[in-house]
């Protein structure tokens, strides 16, 4: 030991004794989130308040890095995938634990990987390429695939693929899923639902001196201006979802931190393909022309955002060759007059009730379109039955938006870009050979520039056939006092807290 | 009749109505386009995993076999399994049934406390400022939307005189009584508005009344001829606005549930129906109809004992 590791290490000894000495009482984070979560278990979650929570109890075998561009170790200390793509060998941290004290094993990883697999698990699809397990040593575990499918150690980093604690799920059955036992930073306490979730620090964390704080409280406030209000009375130590329009006035609050966060999500019109005029490119290209999405992020997400090239987020292996389309009131007018549409359209676009944004955004591109000699009538639908109706395709254009659960574009070119696949690019029917062969291509090649530059094909390919209005991805906004550090909310929209220290 | 045969006839009839509004409630959330497997799977379902959480969740079974599963479900007390939380939709009501009495209970009395004096006043006095002033706070209180009142009275007595929380509802009692003044205040007003003016006007006809000259004549002070003969008198018409207005705010608080951060019934439904829960929204709706049939048993109690002319029948 150094001396200056020796003297390091006495000080905090001695500030630690100082402060037991004082009475200082423990450190927990009060943190104003808008929903609260709905179940513990991981297979059977895909709401982000659910996955936020399992994200800070349990833990994966990688981890995002916090720009989500790459995958960092978690529970395994490091990993190794064979040269043809179809063996993942993963050597677990020797100090990995759970919660209640017992090691991490490369049983409990088969163990819940195979329940991710299982019939019961809402991510199947995400774990079956993986065909079968060898446990080589407590440490050590080998997973082996029929085929290549590169995007497989990004779903590892999943939520749910988090390790569970085999022995004690077998013997609790779902009962473990009231108090449940993870390798995560911290420990679900006690949950009030709709009212909040209490946690402590989990011990055991197998990062060196992790997490800062003690403890840690999410408050369920289901109103924006609530949250602003209990954070600035001082009742809150930092929130999660401030309002556009609010942002600057926060900045200028001395009491305050205000943050941005470039998250996942692409804001976007579907345009029916499978109906006139939206077979026609021309069109599309058009409608893309007609709306000024500038004015968008500044008059409506206040300058919280950017302009969307294509249907994905700004993310890894980005094109950023890509230049949004301008706003060209001539260009669109000229496009739908070589169309054969100089007399002018009249189209529908869906819009979810509920969202004050969206309705706000349909109505300026209602009022952009006009211009271009587009009429549009709104229809407003219930959020909960817009997928649906666009799936079943009783649509013209529909105002919607795309999040991505992993830090891979493959999942997000599967959904938006790919037809045939599970939504038929997004339910715009819009087809692509080119773009369908690169999607098998990629997933069977090793991650690294040559699948990067697919990726950059796709997306340019994607920006080219416009079966989408691409709008702005719009950023998350979260708030902090003072005398918090290191609060901020993640590309994947969650929030790690294990860097967190409260002053 | 005595009371408690009384009490219990009424809760017997309770069951052709909820059999009723069962019927009603389960055939609408299936007529309701969007189901709970797709919205669960969204962007990550193929048509067949879809399928196969539908049949997993019980959805692909006949719909009189799901009604009369349902049904079993309630008889048994756990209403089914929540699709969105996983657990039994019982306990996780019986959870959030109490912010919402609290709330219910806490605002009826605010109200009833600044309904009788107000009234009183404004009756007593009419046509004179007191009156004018009464009648007007109601106008306002009563036009503006509730949560931008609540939000008013935040800035007011939370940021500026700190002496109610923002939002929350605290974990013992007292904590509770204290998180929930503000959101009580908010229904109050609005029902005060409502009470204050159906009072002033009862009390201004029975002011009138023969027995109050009698009253007045045989000696009595006018406080006790106010509070013994006129207010009795005049409560019936209040005491019904009071009982319809408390059934439509055990559905209706949502909006200050959300606003004031209270686990409450509201806020449950609202985001069960957006899930396509269905035995979470059935069970709730069997909760709120039994609520409502209880508050309409307490409002025929309190004319009883208000009246006693008035026979249970």
């Amino acid at each position: 030991m150094t001396f200056f590791k020796k003297s390091t290490v006495l000080a905090t000894v001695a500030m630690s004794l100082s402060l037991a000495a004082l009475g200082v009482e423990a450190k927990t984070l009060r943190v104003g989130v808008s929903n609260d979560a709905l179940s513990m278990d991981p297979i059977a979650s895909s709401d982000n308040p659910s996955i936020m929570t399992q994200l800070l109890i349990y833990d994966q075998l990688v981890h995002p890095s916090k720009d989500g561009t790459k995958l960092e170790p978690g529970l395994a200390e490091s990993w190794k995938v064979s040269a043809d793509g179809k063996e993942y060998r993963f050597t677990l941290r020797s100090n990995a634990k759970f919660s209640n004290g017992r090691t991490v094993t490369a049983a409990d990883v088969v163990y819940s990987l195979k329940r991710a697999a299982g019939e019961k698990s809402q991510w199947g699809r995400f774990f079956r390429p993986i065909t079968s397990y060898e446990i080589v040593d407590d440490r050590t575990v080998v997973m082996k695939l029929d085929q290549p499918f590169t995007p497989m150690l990004n779903n590892l980093a999943l939520f749910s693929a988090s390790i569970l604690p085999a022995a004690l799920m077998e013997e609790q059955g779902e009962k473990f899923f009231d108090k449940p036992v993870g390798a995560g930073p911290f420990v679900l306490e006690q949950w009030n639902r709709g009212a909040k979730q209490v946690f402590t620090r989990n011990s055991n964390y197998w990062k060196e001196g992790k997490p800062a704080i003690d403890g840690a409280e999410l408050q369920i406030i289901g109103e924006d201006n609530s949250r602003v209000l209990k954070l600035k009375a001082g009742e809150l130590d930092a929130i999660v979802g401030v309002p556009f329009n609010q942002v600057a006035s926060l900045k200028s609050d001395n009491s305050l931190n205000v943050g941005i966060a470039p998250v996942f999500r692409a804001e976007l019109v579907q345009l029916n393909t499978s109906k006139k005029p939206f077979d026609d490119e021309r069109i599309r290209r058009a409608l893309n022309y007609a709306v000024d999405k500038d004015a968008l992020v500044k008059g409506i997400l206040r300058g919280n955002g950017r302009v969307a090239t294509s249907s994905l987020p700004v993310m890894a292996y980005h094109n950023d060759d890509l230049k949004p389309y301008p706003y060209d009131v001539a260009k669109a007018k000229s496009l739908l007059q070589e169309a054969g549409y100089s007399g002018g359209l009249k189209l529908t676009l869906l819009v979810p009730s509920g969202s004050v944004t969206h309705r706000q955004v349909a109505s300026a591109i209602q009022a952009n379109l006009r211009e271009a000699g587009v009429a549009v009538e709104l229809q407003t639908i219930e959020a909960s039955s817009m997928f649906s109706t666009t799936k079943a395709g009783n649509y013209e254009m529909a105002l919607s938006y795309t999040t991505s659960d992993t830090i891979d574009p493959d999942q997000l070119v599967g959904f938006t870009a790919v037809n045939p696949e599970r939504a038929n690019a997004f339910h715009t029917q819009w087809k692509d050979a080119r773009v369908n062969e690169l999607y098998e291509l990629e997933r069977r090649t090793l991650d690294g520039p040559d699948r990067g530059k697919m990726f950059q094909e796709i997306e340019s390919r994607v920006h080219d056939g416009a079966p989408f209005i691409f709008l702005y991805n719009q950023a998350e906004t979260f708030a902090s006092r003072k005398n918090v550090e290191g609060f901020q909310v993640l590309p994947t929209s969650n929030y790690s807290l294990e860097d967190v220290t409260v002053k | 009749m005595p009371i408690a045969i009384y009490c219990l006839n009424r809760l017997v009839q309770l069951i052709p109505v909820l059999i009723g509004i069962t019927l009603i409630a389960f055939l609408l959330l299936r007529v309701m386009p969007g189901d709970p497997a797709t919205l669960i799977l969204g962007s990550r379902g193929t048509a067949a995993d879809i399928a196969k959480l539908n049949a997993q969740l019980g959805l692909d079974q006949p719909l009189w076999r799901q009604y009369l599963l349902f049904l079993k479900d309630i008889a048994t007390g756990s209403f089914g399994e929540s699709i969105a939380y996983k657990a039994s939709v019982g306990p996780l009501i019986w959870e959030r049934l109490w912010p919402t009495i609290w709330l219910v209970l806490f605002s009826t009395v605010m109200a009833v406390v600044l309904t009788v004096p107000l009234a009183l006043l404004a009756a007593v006095r009419r046509g004179s400022v007191a009156d004018a002033g009464i009648k007007l706070f109601f106008i306002v209180a009563m036009s503006m939307p509730s949560f931008w009142l609540g939000i008013l009275l935040v800035l007011l007595l939370s940021i500026v005189v700190p002496v109610f929380p923002v939002s929350g509802y605290g974990d013992t009692i007292l904590e509770r009584l204290h998180h929930l003044v503000l959101p009580s205040l908010v229904i109050a007003l609005a029902t005060a508005a409502l009470t204050v003016r159906s009072l002033r006007s009862s009390v201004i006809a029975v002011l009138s009344a023969d027995y109050v000259d009698t009253a007045r004549s045989k000696g009595l002070r006018s406080r006790q001829v106010l509070w013994r003969h006129v207010l009795r008198n005049s409560l019936m018409s209040t005491i019904s606005v009071l009982g319809v207005h408390t059934s439509w705010v055990i559905g209706g608080t949502v909006v200050i549930e959300t606003l004031f951060g209270i686990p409450g019934l509201g806020s449950l439904l609202v985001s069960s129906i957006s899930a396509r829960d269905y035995p979470m929204v059935q069970g709730l709706t069997v909760t709120f109809a039994v609520l409502v049939v209880l508050i309409n048993l307490l409002t025929d109690l309190a004319y009883v004992a208000v009246d006693p002319r008035v026979k249970l029948s």
